[in-house]
């Protein structure tokens, strides 16, 4: 029964233990050179971040804290110490959307405000409107021009019909999401944890709108163009890999103001309010106006976002 | 108990070092995975520091070749298991040794599945908010909660499943029935969940289309049940040809054998050798003292010297056999090659299936080492399993082998092809819906099928993945995929037919054109691909080493009972080494 290399007799030799020694260095060496490439991550998570609890579990003198550390995160990285904010929604307020398709000319004045607004990554570059250019006649989104650039707008045969979040009371994208860190609040606006996403882009898949971005690479925003005017939940800047979409400004609807898209706008085609007060600008629009469009209606969404003509 | 716990950490000790020995062919294999591995870890830290921007994926197609390799996997994983079907509710035996294969390969299929989510993750250091309890789960409302609960179920499942099974062969001990055959049952439906689950992901969203239609989650199914059991077909070959002894050897060892014939020694049984027989095997000491003195005439026991061969392959003859000393090795040929299917110490039975049935040998016995064996004539063996304890014993031990038939290649076969004709007839039921009916939700399946706005990357893709189904569907139905060069050639055009046709003909389509018009196409970056090809060696890897820890234990080589042997000789192709026998005869 004698077998002439038996490991567990004799113990190891020289020349078994030489290989194997050679054999785990080189794997050790492998494997070190295959993690390397760690070393070029900018935004390691502190263990503060990585244990940072859920938005809606955060006690007011938690959320105290987290918005001071963000103060000095942004101070760090910008040099420009933010104001930041966790502006809750207000009780008796249901925010609506009116743009009116016979008066937009196009001219994406809009989409450059809000990227300003809003501390949108600037390279790559991430835009929360989209602008589509429509020849008349024809609301079919397929015939629809993403990347139109003429001298001059509007153009003769064409209609501009922006696009962003829609605000949906039924929201898909709230459905899908496996933790909860988008959600629509009181007040109608759909939010989002940016420190609670995990990024899975569920959501963006599952938006009829098209109206959810991915920060696919660490946002940039030059330190000059940067808002310090904050919210939690709304323009502060966001990290890489999660979600971010249109939050009607939450930074400034929530204190009364107007948003950045219809403040920029210069024909007045943007409408925006409470559509719960009955003196308001929506509610006016939404109980004269005969024609309104609620985008991709058979899909059941119910947007907060109405487009119509003047009639 | 701590005994139990020692003796299972040994089990998993002994195995973790067999998966480390082998020849060079083992070695060369693993190797070349583990440079696969490591490439697609390089990538990934890349992925890791600088964002999925390093991917080909946007924000008009924000799901790409991760998504689709685990949408393919999933179905890989439950068709794995539906090879348990035939086995548990119809008793198809020729199955039975491929089960556990089966279950393994689901379990490294959801290891990819798992990795291939984790890579698509743009905060994977925020997986905890997954965890239920710890984190926020949205469940029941997000399908992709229900997909992390019945994956990670499906995983667990069948690591308990084969896990105890392969426990209990390696302890040689019955696998006690209410351990496992809830679970095995418990795991055909979840089989079903959990590649119906994943086909929801898609279906429930009512802004794409393309994937809101009820006929996908039966097309997944019948996808999934084709190009599972064609995988298991192909990697049940592989351990076939590798568990093979090399003709060298086999010739080697029938030499030994030639010279070792003669110094077999027979003689009566006496009442000892049933005595030692009963220290072996507790179930024999409830035969009673009159059914041993009425037997004992007809039994006969042999003392044979290693290598010796004790009945022989295709042979009739009405005798089993019990070991009372030694160990014997049971080597069957199929299609010109020679496989060890069991292996038995003292207290052990062979050559029982064809005494009972009166059937040519299945199989050639040797005697590993100098053996004493007990001859039991068939009636003699029938009198003893009149004794209940007997009966169970030595029908559980009949179970204890490996054989990888060419008819259970057949009967999967079957499976495959009836899967094969309900995927193409599903196919042509959404073309059809898709193109007839000409309304604009068809714009993605037009993108497909025939390109949008002059983009058609996926063109030449959907249209190989058609002529590769179809062309193996004729196969299957011809008779010549009954040889197994042509069934081999059939499932590698199936399984890569399915992969492009549900991973890349299914998800990327669905984001093209997006919900507002935009075609924006999408195709997987260098650094995406490697990450994928590396996941796909990680899962051979494990898959691998499973299978080399699997089999010594399914062969009976590596028990509990030889806890002394070394790794190199549970490993070796043939027990019997030459020189061993050399110096025995």
């Amino acid at each position: 029964m004698s077998v002439p290399t038996n490991p567990t007799g004799s113990g190891m030799n020289r020349r078994s233990f030489l290989r194997t020694s050679a054999v785990v260095t080189t794997g050790l060496a492998a494997l070190a050179a295959s993690l390397k490439p760690l070393m070029e991550m900018k935004d390691f998570p502190t263990a503060e971040r990585f244990m940072q609890k859920y938005y809606k579990e955060l006690t007011a003198a938690e959320m105290e804290n987290v918005l001071a550390r963000i103060t000095n995160e942004v101070e760090k990285e910008y040099g420009l110490r933010p104001h930041v904010r966790d502006y809750k929604p207000k009780n008796g307020v249901e925010f609506v959307y009116c743009l009116n398709l016979t008066r937009c000319i196009g001219c994406r004045k809009c989409v450059h405000a809000c990227v300003a607004e809003n501390n949108q990554s600037r390279n790559p570059e991430i835009q929360y409107i989209r602008v589509l250019k429509m020849p008349h006649g024809s609301l079919n989104l397929e015939e629809a021009q993403h990347n139109y650039d003429p001298e001059q707008v509007p153009e003769k045969g064409f209609f501009y019909m922006p696009v962003q979040c829609q605000q949906c009371k039924n929201p898909p994208c709230v459905k899908v999401c496996p933790v909860h860190a988008t959600w629509q609040e009181t007040d109608g606006i759909t939010v989002i944890d940016y420190d609670w996403c995990i990024g899975c882009r569920y959501c963006e898949a599952a938006c009829p709108y098209w109206a959810r971005r991915f920060n696919w690479t660490r946002p940039e925003i030059p330190k000059e163009r940067l808002n310090p005017e904050m919210s939690y939940l709304g323009n502060r800047p966001r990290r890489q890999g999660v979600m971010e979409k249109c939050h009607f400004c939450i930074q400034r609807t929530r204190q009364g103001k107007y948003p950045a898209c219809l403040e920029v706008c210069p024909t007045g085609a943007r409408k925006f309010g409470n559509v719960l007060d009955p003196n308001s600008e929506v509610a006016y629009i939404l109980s004269t106006k005969r024609v309104f469009i609620q985008l991709k209606e058979e899909v059941g969404t119910s947007p907060r976002f109405f487009y119509y003509f003047d009639v | 108990m701590i005994q139990a716990t020692k003796n299972y950490f040994r089990f998993l000790w002994r195995c973790a070092r067999i998966a480390f020995v082998g020849d060079w062919r083992y070695y060369s294999w693993m190797g070349v995975l583990t440079v696969f591995c490591l490439l697609g870890l390089n990538a990934y830290c890349k992925q890791f520091a600088h964002g999925l921007i390093t991917t080909g994926m946007s924000d008009e197609v924000s799901w790409g070749v991760y998504i689709a390799n685990f949408t393919f996997l999933v179905g890989v994983a439950a068709a794995a298991v539906m090879m348990v079907i035939p086995v548990y509710l119809y008793n198809n035996e020729e199955l039975h040794d491929l089960v556990i294969f089966g279950e393994l390969l689901a379990v490294a299929a959801i290891f990819m599945c798992l990795a291939f989510v984790t890579v698509d993750l743009g905060r994977p250091d925020r997986f905890w908010h997954l965890i239920p309890g710890i984190g926020e789960f949205n469940f029941p409302a997000s399908m992709l909660s229900w997909d992390v609960i019945v994956l990670n179920g499906y995983l667990i499942l069948n690591v308990h499943i084969c896990g105890y099974l392969l426990y209990c062969r390696y302890q040689k001990k019955m696998p006690a029935k209410w351990f496992y055959i809830p679970f095995v049952f418990l795991a055909i439906v979840w089989a079903i969940s959990i590649h119906t689950v994943t086909a929801f992901l898609y279906v429930g969203l009512g802004g794409r289309p393309f994937w809101n239609s009820s006929i996908v989650g039966p097309r997944f199914l019948a996808s999934a049940f084709t190009a599972g059991p064609a995988l298991i077909i192909l990697a049940i070959q592989v351990v076939r040809r590798v568990t093979a002894i090399r003709p060298e050897a086999y010739a080697a060892q029938q030499q030994a054998a030639a010279a070792a014939r003669q110094a077999m020694a027979q003689r009566a049984a006496i009442l000892e050798d049933l005595e030692l027989l009963a220290r072996h095997l507790p179930a024999f000491a409830a035969v009673t003292n009159e059914t041993r003195l009425s037997l004992l005439p007809s039994l006969a026991v042999f003392d044979v010297s290693a290598g010796s061969v004790l009945l022989r392959q295709g042979e009739t003859d009405k005798h089993a056999y019990f070991v009372l000393k030694g160990r014997i090795v049971v080597e069957r040929e199929e299609s010109g090659r020679h496989r060890i299917t069991r292996s038995a110490g003292p207290g052990e039975q062979f050559g029982e299936v064809s005494a009972l049935a009166g059937t040519p040998r299945m199989a050639t016995a040797i005697a590993e080492e100098a053996t004493q064996i007990l001859r039991v004539p068939a009636e003699a063996l029938r009198q003893l399993m009149k004794t209940p304890a007997m009966n169970k014993v030595i029908h559980a031990r009949m179970a204890e082998r490996l054989m990888i038939t060419d008819r259970a290649l057949m009967t999967l076969r079957g499976i495959v092809q009836v899967s094969m004709l309900i995927n193409v007839f599903l196919l042509v039921c959404e073309i059809f819906k898709e193109f007839y009916s000409g309304n604009l939700h068809g714009i993605s399946a037009k993108y497909l099928f025939v390109g949008l706005h002059g983009h058609h990357a996926l063109v030449p893709w959907i249209w190989t993945a058609i002529a590769l189904n179809l062309i193996a569907m004729v196969l299957l139905i011809l008779p010549v995929s009954r040889t197994l060069k042509w069934l081999n050639l059939t499932c590698v055009l199936a399984i890569v037919g399915i992969w492009i046709e549900k991973g890349m003909g299914l998800v990327i389509p669905g984001f093209i054109p997006t919900p507002l018009g935009a075609v924006v196409e999408y195709s997987p970056s260098l650094n995406e691909t490697l990450i994928c090809l590396g996941i796909w060696a990680f899962g051979l890897l494990c898959y691998t080493i499973f299978l080399r820890m699997a089999v010594p234990i399914l062969q009976g080589r590596l028990t509990k009972a030889n806890e002394g042997m070394s790794d190199e000789q549970i490993a070796a192709e043939f027990a019997v080494a030459p020189s061993r026998i050399q110096s025995h005869v």
